[in-house]
């Protein structure tokens, strides 16, 4: 086992000579056919963490960004020659780079900010594969034609199927395979309860300034609460869910105003749905399937293009 | 040669001609002569002057051993010895029969008898054919160990021939190389035999799985190949093959690759046709000493899947020996790959490579052409030409035997792999820039050995003459492969 942390060493210390700041390319799905709720909640996240911290971005959409990854997750960001994928990872790089939104926080607000996060990737992304996959509805109206636009026939219900696979058999080890909506949306609701509980009346989740926690509860409601009305009832109902909690939806739609100048979540406010810019965009999925990433210093996979 | 054999005693009954006299012959002959001395004919023929050329008719065709066999296909495949007009004729074609007969892929050993033949139908110069055949079992399978281009593979098969009588077989095949590449596949093939052009369909399935660490990836392939493949002139040195192929394709990412190579990663699927054509005159296929060889191929990719593009490839071999001791041979590789629209892709996987020890030597596998970040990129464009010169081992040790597997060769060889865009109007020097610019050259010898006359190794030592600073050299060569240039 020495080789893997040697490598991370390595790694460790040529990140440290690579001149800094680099442009940053952020590698994403086609937002408008193809990515679906996972995704597009994972892509917002890390491009609401992006812009939080200051970092100028492109986003190159790829039929392919989930294989070229190297995790195998979307979305991943190139930087000079490094690859980094999955929100943690790149929040990790970014902090190594000198750039952390969490420095202020003490010791015990940090804790509390991985516990959110760990909450957040637990249900929120368990509870959108579910949907997506596991859901009758969704998945033959929606998911299977998203998922498959970009393949040619007879490919796009061969690799439908195989992903379909991979989810249920992670859901099935987590357990979530056998719930039923219900019991998904309370999943949801109870997990939106102790978010809104936490932002209380403050902007952010600590205090006056956004933190990672920010932005991944951002990417998430915005993905889950923009979903198209016209897209089956299932989904609607786990809109429905999130809706429920106006501090969630005026938090995510204050990240819009302020970091991301988009006017996405202006109506959302409301409780109403906007059908506004992103009509499409909202349903991402790719490849999140993944377990709660762990959160160790260690954690982070960095794929070295080329010393 | 040894299972052709005539009885003694037929022959000269034959040169006797008279059925009268036959039987008086026959009774002054050694009766165990008659019935066990059986003689090879070919020495016969050397010892002492036989008049093969004397007039004989095949009056009957016996098949012994037949238990499943369908008669149909056993007589479309005897019938043309009836055309036989003296008893060399029968010869030569009751040869011809034994070929196509163990082509069936049916039998094991296969027996020649020629004997008078008896009974109230027979006529005076008639004679009885018999074939004794002996069917394989209904299921076999082995363990071999096989070469492949510069990898060595354990190979476990099994096969059900000759399933319904007329020779389908079904066979499946597992193979584990030793640069961890595997293949699994199951392939059914039913051969059309007719009168004279036969052909022989095959379907199969494949799981295969390749990894290109030039290239920084590794290749995952599923796919479907039907093939036809037929010689028109029924002799073997003209073949053609006509092929479908519908592959989905998984570019997998390995840890460290360049950029470019990342962007094509993914799932793929390829349909595509193929032609390939091949005119074979050549004595051997690892150490030929006259003739040559020109395959040429042609594929389309397109008809469904992504992927989308018209590839040509050329390959020539031409062999000449002046002299017992030096063989010259030339070997020359081309192609061109082009895209047909945008719409298209053209992956990595379907590029053009150059390098390695049986290919352009001198070079590391993979090791000239476009490059970055240490991955070759591949070309849509190559040629590769070599001249070699070959002569036996010095003072020839086993002569005739163990020696006769190894020969010295020298050899001057070069190519380019490149990718430019063809001009199809009049611009001739665009053109040949593959011809002029960074052509790579490299001299070199070394000892080069068949093995199990499918598969040569060779041990190099190469000095490149031309190459680019991109290049990855090679001085010491090993190299194992069934193909070679």
């Amino acid at each position: 086992m020495p080789y893997p942390l040697l490598a991370d060493s390595i790694t460790l210390e040529l990140e440290a000579q690579e001149p800094w700041p680099q442009l940053i390319t952020l590698y994403q799905p086609y937002e408008v056919e193809q990515i679906l709720l996972p995704d597009n909640a994972n892509c917002l996240a890390v491009q609401a963490f992006l812009k939080m911290c200051g970092l100028d971005f492109q986003i190159e959409p790829r039929s392919n960004a989930e294989y070229m990854s190297p995790s195998g997750r979307v979305p991943f960001i190139k930087c000079g020659q490094f690859l980094i994928s999955d929100f943690d990872s790149i929040v990790t790089f970014i902090g190594n780079k000198g750039t952390s939104l969490s420095d202020h926080l003490s010791a015990n607000c940090k804790a509390d900010m991985r516990a959110y996060i760990s909450l957040v990737n637990n249900i929120f992304i368990n509870a959108e594969l579910y949907i997506c996959w596991v859901d009758e509805t969704t998945l033959n109206e929606v998911t299977k034609i998203r998922h498959g636009s970009v393949y040619p026939w007879p490919l796009n219900h061969y690799l439908n199927w195989q992903k379909r696979k991979e989810v249920i058999k992670k859901l099935n080890v987590l357990g979530w395979y056998n719930k039923t909506l219900e019991e998904v949306c309370n999943e949801v609701q109870n997990c939106c309860t102790a978010l809104s509980e936490r932002l209380e009346g403050s902007d952010y989740f600590s205090g006056e300034k956004p933190t990672e926690v920010d932005a991944l509860v951002y990417g998430h409601i915005c993905a889950l609460s923009m979903i198209n009305p016209s897209l089956p009832r299932t989904v609607q109902k786990i809109t429905a869910t999130v809706q429920e909690f106006p501090k969630l939806l005026e938090h995510a739609s204050r990240i819009g105003r302020n970091y991301l100048n988009n006017c996405m979540l202006e109506s959302a406010c409301d409780f109403e749905m906007c059908a506004s810019s992103s009509k499409e965009t909202l349903w991402n999925y790719s490849e999140s399937i993944e377990a709660l990433p762990p959160l160790s210093e260690d954690s982070f996979e960095i794929l070295l293009l080329n010393p | 040669m040894g299972t052709v054999h005539a009885k003694e005693s037929n022959m000269f009954r034959n040169i006797n001609g008279s059925s009268s006299n036959e039987k008086e012959n026959f009774k002054e002959d050694n009766p165990s002569l008659h019935f066990h001395e059986k003689m090879n004919l070919l020495e016969r023929k050397k010892g002492q002057a036989v008049d093969l050329h004397l007039k004989a008719r095949v009056d009957r065709i016996h098949v012994d051993g037949l238990i499943r066999t369908k008669d149909d296909i056993i007589k479309a495949q005897v019938t043309e010895l009836f055309k036989a007009q003296d008893f060399y004729d029968i010869i030569i074609h009751a040869y011809k029969v034994r070929e196509k007969l163990q082509d069936l892929g049916c039998f094991g050993n296969i027996g020649i008898y020629i004997d008078t033949s008896h009974g109230p139908h027979a006529t005076p110069e008639g004679v009885e054919v018999t074939f004794m055949v002996n069917e394989m079992r209904r299921l076999t399978g082995g363990i071999s160990t096989m070469v492949g281009n510069n990898e060595g593979s354990v190979i476990v098969q099994a096969k059900a021939p000759n399933l319904f009588g007329r020779g389908e077989r079904l066979q499946m095949e597992y193979s584990y190389g030793s640069k961890s590449s595997t293949n699994i596949s199951m392939s059914v093939v039913k051969p059309f035999m007719g009168s004279s052009r036969h052909k022989i369909l095959t379907g199969s399935v494949f799981n295969t799985s390749n990894r290109f660490p030039w290239s920084g990836f590794s290749q995952c392939d599923k796919g479907l190949l039907i093939d036809l493949a037929f010689n028109p002139d029924g002799t073997g040195i003209l073949k053609h093959n006509l092929q479908y192929e519908a592959t989905y394709r998984e570019i997998i990412s390995s840890k460290q690759m360049s950029f470019r190579v990342r962007e094509q990663c993914g799932p793929n699927l390829k349909s595509a046709l193929r032609h390939i054509c091949s005119i074979d005159k050549r004595d051997s296929l690892i150490f030929p000493t006259t003739g040559s060889l020109v395959q040429f191929s042609t594929e389309v990719a397109g008809l469904g899947g992504d992927i989308g593009f018209v590839k040509n490839e050329l390959t020539v071999q031409t062999n000449w020996t002046p002299h017992e001791y030096a063989t010259f041979q030339m070997g020359f590789q081309s192609g061109l790959l082009r895209g047909i629209s945008n719409d298209m892709k053209i992956n990595i996987a379907d590029q053009f490579f150059l390098g390695g020890p049986l290919n352009l030597r001198g070079f590391d596998m993979r090791g000239c052409g476009p490059r970055l970040d240490g991955n070759s990129l591949g070309g849509n464009a190559y040629w590769a030409l070599a001249l070699h010169l070959y002569t036996p081992l010095p003072f020839r040790p086993g002569r005739h035997s163990f020696g006769d597997l190894f020969k010295l060769h020298g050899f001057i060889n070069g190519g380019n792999v490149s990718n430019f865009t063809f001009k199809f109007a009049n611009d001739y020097k665009e053109n040949m820039k593959i011809f002029k610019e960074d052509v790579r050259c490299a001299v070199g010898g070394g000892i080069a050995m068949k093995f199990g006359n499918i598969a040569r190794v060779e041990l190099n030592l190469v000095m490149p003459l031309l190459f680019v600073r991109n290049d990855v050299l090679q001085q010491f060569q090993f190299g194992i492969g069934l193909q070679y240039l």
